[in-house]
Parts: structure tokens; sequence; C-alpha cells
């Protein structure tokens, strides 16, 4: 199935992004109009409106009985420049999210298209055929319309559906959690790192090593090194560590990590299609012009909420994957010896030859 | 804001208020799901936490390990028995010897006299060990009952001190969890809080420009 939402949200991104509009002679030639004017032209009539339910209720000709109409056209009419106000204002915010950098272009396109318009972004002016606008409604709720070449149909959103939406704390546009500064916190927390190996910030400082309980032993209290070749018949000693003992120590805390991202669904599937499920890094991410994307393994919000149980421990496992390989591995791989005199490069040749005699002479084959 | 101006149309003032109020959403959101996520990832937290356990709980009673070793003793009577057999042995070879040489009747008399007293030694020294057994069995007692009084305090004590423990590490958690969770969440609950007023402040600053503009029109009309 086509993924309508990633193909245009990515083509708009890149759009806003691009300065192909500057090349655009028609554009450049001709006024950009992007007075909407949502507000003037929501209430042009407000005033007039307002004073003929007034003039009704004083002069005793109201149509409905008891003036029931006019009075509560009238409250209303009143209640509505704060309506207005507080529903633009959320929509706003709302609508701000499209320009995050970790944005998920499996949003729905049309929000990001709206944006586009809300902040005059070239190309969505009315010159170009978009149009926006404010109603008052009858029963008193309003409603903003977005009509042009990128919506395709209107886009068409009722502010006491937004409210409602808002205050049960979920979300127009799903804000994707920021999985690289959650990750970092993590790694503070799991308890693989001495207390002094955490900064003020809560973060790990830049010259912090996982503590010495889960790095592998001899049975002599020795470090068991691995040995890398490093080229031309060298090698050096890299610490092993205890990889099942890290994990079963980190285990619970990515467990609750995952535990509190649940806590709202969509943020999981925002998580899962920009960064779990390709399990790519926020530092690849970040020398990519666009963000990869979970694309033919996306999560879709329309069809995927609620979350089924195995989509749920799809991510858990994901995540913890995600946690081992693009943040924990590198305290874990090629970390060179404590012990100074282990520092040292040495002949490979002779280093094979002497760990074969000590394995022999530990188990007693000479 | 020239920009959204146009789009959202009314005066400069309402259009600045509506980008603060639209900011102070924001904040406002960000805080509000920020608390969530924490307030979920603390209650795995708490939930995934061991047992805090009572390392004294497999104190086991050793009452009645505890006995008094001299409580049975036995008087030894198989010497006492055998001086008495051998007093009578010797009576007899006496009595045997003294008829072949025609001793007198006095001598016989004088010989039953420290036989009996020989028996009178005998008795005596089996008293002797019985009282000396008495004591020991006394002596024991004493010490079994304050060996026994030892290990019930040793187990009252272990009692007290687990239950110590268990409740001061319990707190110990508690305390630290409730503590973190709750500044977080006053952090989380202030950012929200300041943002709501931001909103409110924004909207309140705006609202009169509308409400005066269908005021004043309804007021003309009127």
């Amino acid at each position: 199935m086509e993924n309508k939402n990633l193909f245009q949200n990515i083509a708009l991104k890149q759009f806003n992004q691009s300065d192909v509009i500057a090349y655009n002679k028609s554009f450049v030639s001709d006024v950009s109009d992007y007075n909407f004017q949502l507000l003037d032209n929501a209430y042009r009539n407000a005033g007039r409106t307002y004073a003929k339910l007034k003039i009704a209720i004083e002069t005793n000709s109201c149509t409905s009985e008891g003036c029931a109409l006019e009075l509560s056209g009238i409250k209303n009419l009143e209640e509505a420049p704060q309506a207005s106000l507080s529903f633009i204002a959320s929509l706003i915010s709302e609508l701000s999210t499209t320009e995050e950098q970790n944005f998920d272009p499996n949003n729905n396109y049309q929000y990001t298209a709206a944006n586009s318009l809300m902040t005059t972004k070239p190309g969505f002016s009315k010159t170009d055929g978009y149009s926006a606008y404010l109603d008052l409604l009858p029963d008193g709720s309003q409603q903003i319309s977005f009509m042009g070449p990128a919506f395709g149909s209107p886009l068409v959103i009722n502010n006491t559906a937004l409210n409602t939406l808002l205050e049960s704390g979920t979300s127009l546009v799903v804000s994707t959690p920021d999985i690289n500064k959650n990750m970092l916190s993590l790694m503070a927390e799991v308890g693989l790192f001495l207390q002094e190996m955490i900064g003020e910030n809560g973060e790990l400082k830049a010259n912090a090593k996982i503590s010495e309980e889960f790095i592998m032993m001899n049975p002599d209290g020795s470090f068991d090194y691995e040995i890398v070749d490093i080229g031309n018949g060298k090698g050096r000693n890299v610490l092993k560590y205890d990889l099942k003992k890290i994990e079963q120590k980190a285990k619970p805390f990515i467990n609750a990590e995952v535990a509190g991202l649940m806590s709202s669904e969509q943020d999981v599937i925002a998580a899962w299609n920009v960064y779990i499920s390709k399990s790519t890094s926020a530092e690849e991410d970040a020398q990519m012009a666009q963000n990869a994307n979970a694309g033919n393994t996306s999560w879709l919000y329309e069809l995927d909420l609620p979350l089924q149980e195995d989509k749920k421990v799809l991510f858990e496992t994901k995540y913890k994957e995600y946690f081992m390989n693009n943040y924990l591995n590198e305290f874990t791989k090629n970390q060179p010896p404590t012990v100074k005199e282990d520092a040292a490069v040495f002949d490979l040749a002779e280093a094979k030859k002497a760990k074969a005699q000590k394995f022999l002479d530990d188990n007693d084959l000479n | 804001m020239v920009g959204l101006g146009a789009v959202i149309g009314g005066a400069g003032s309402i259009i600045s208020s509506v980008i603060a109020g639209s900011a102070a959403r924001e904040e406002q959101r960000r805080a509000a799901r920020e608390k969530k996520r924490l307030e979920k990832k603390m209650a795995q937290l708490e939930a995934d936490r061991q047992d805090v356990i009572n390392p004294y709980a497999g104190i086991q009673d050793l009452s009645s390990m505890i006995t008094n070793p001299f409580a049975n003793l036995s008087v030894a009577t198989g010497a006492a028995e055998m001086k008495i057999e051998e007093a009578d042995i010797s009576l007899a070879n006496t009595l045997d010897t003294m008829r072949a040489t025609g001793a007198s009747a006095g001598g016989a008399t004088a010989l039953a006299q420290a036989a009996l007293r020989s028996k009178k030694d005998v008795a005596n020294s089996i008293e002797l060990q019985e009282k000396s057994n008495e004591d020991k069995r006394a002596r024991g007692e004493e010490k079994q009952q304050a060996a026994l009084t030892a290990e019930q305090q040793r187990l009252q004590n272990a009692d007290v001190q687990g239950r110590g423990f268990v409740y001061g590490e319990t707190e110990k958690r508690e305390m630290g969890q409730l503590d973190r969770t709750a500044g977080l969440i006053e952090m989380a609950t202030g950012v929200e809080a300041q943002a709501k007023a931001d909103a409110l402040s924004a909207k309140l600053g705006a609202v009169g420009g509308i409400t005066d503009t269908i005021g004043g029109i309804a007021g003309m009309i009127g």
C-alpha cells in the first residue's frame, strides 16, 4: 500500500528546505498574497449580528420562544473571540510540530501543508491557489478550513474536537520523542557506571567507563583480554566485557524507559518510525539530509492505534537492541586495558603462542 | 510575525498574544507529556525492584540443642557393692578361721561390728556421691536456664533487628523514590502551570481587542 503521508511529507519538507522556488520565474515575478485574514473575515459581520440579536431581545421581536435562540447567539458571540484566539494558538502550536527535526513523516501530510500556509512559506500564498477560513458556526463552535493544491481535499479542523484531543493528553500532530536525550539519560541510570562518571546534567562524562565488575577476569584476578590484530603482525589487548551481566543489569531500567514511552502510544509509533525500526542512531540521522525512517515497515497512526501486544513486544525488543548497539556498544568495544603494561602493542605471533601455552599450562595438558 | 499577522488578521497586539499563547501551549503540552512519561517510568521501576529481604529471617531456635549434661548422672554403686561383698567374704573367712582356732564369742561380736562399720562406710560413700551428683545437676540446670534465656534473647533481637532492617530499607528506598518522583512531577507541574498562566495571560491580553470591536459595533447600531 502506498504510504501517501510519507511521500507527501518528505516532498513538502524538501520543497520548503530547498531554494527551488527562488528559481521559479513566475513565482518571483508575481505577488505573494498571504492576507488570509482569518479573524477579520470571521468577525466581519459579527458586530452586526450581535447588534441585531440585542435589538431583537430589547424590542421583544425575537423569533424564538423566550428569545432562547437570540440569547444563545449572544452568548456564543461573546465567547467567540476568546475561543478563536485559543483555537488559533493551539492550532499553531500543534502544526509547528511538523517543523521539528525528527518529525515523523507518517503524520497526516495536510498538517505540514497547513503549517506551511500559516507560517507563510513560499509557494503557499493565495496567489499560489491556497485559501484558509475561520468560520463561527451556529452551534457556537468554530472551524478552520484549509484548501489548495497541496491539500488534495480540504482540511477542516473544529475547535471543540481539537480541545477535546488536547485535554485528553493526545495531539493532532505527533511530536517524536527525543530518543537521543532519553538514551543518554538512560546510560547514566542503568547502573553500569560509577557515580563519579556521571555529570551534573545527569549524563555520562566524556571519560566515562563501565565499572570493572562488568569486565571479564581470569581466575587469578587478572583481566581477560581479547587480542586485536592491528596489522603488520602486531596486536594489542582490549578489555572483554560480560555482556550477559551487563544486559541483566540494564534490563529493568530499559523496561522502565519503554514503559514511560508507552504512556503515549502515538509517541511509540513515532519513535518506531523515526528511530527504532531501522535502528539508525541519532548521529547517523544527523549525517543524512532526511532522517532515516521506517519506510515500508512504518506503523500507521490511523491503522495501528491502539497498539497490539505483539507490536509492543517488538518495540521493547528493538528498543533494547537500539540502546545496546547505538549507545552501549561504544563502551564495550575496543576498550584499551586499564593496566598500563597490558596496553602496549606486541608481536601477534608471540602473543598467540604464549596464550596457547598458558591454556596448556592451566589445563595441565603439557 | 508580519507573516502570521497577514494570515490571522486583527491588531498587532492580538498577533503577539496569539504567538505567546501558542508558545505557552506548546510548553504546557511538553511538560504534561514529560510528566506522564516519568510517572509511568517510575511506576515500572518500582514494580521491578527486588523485594527487601530480612537477613535475619533464617535464624533458628536452637533451644532444643541446649541440655543439662548432669541431668541424669548415675551413682557408681558397683564399687560399693564389691566392697560390701569383699567385707562379707572377709567376714566369712575370719569366722572360719575363728571356728578352726576355737576363738571366743566376744571375738565374733567384734568381727560382726567391724563388718557393720565397713558397710556403713560404703553407705556413706554412696550418699556422698549422690549429693555430689545432685549439686552437679543443679549447677547444670542453672547453666541450661541461662543458655535458654540467652537463646531466646538472641531470637528476639534478631527478630527486632530484622524488622528494623526491612522497615529501614523499605523506608529508605520508598522515600528516595518518592522524593525523586515528587521532584520530577513538581518540576513538570510547575512548568505546566506556568505555561497555562502564560497562555491565559496571552489570551486575556488579546480578547479585549475583538470584544471591543463587537461591542463597539453593537453600541453604534443599538
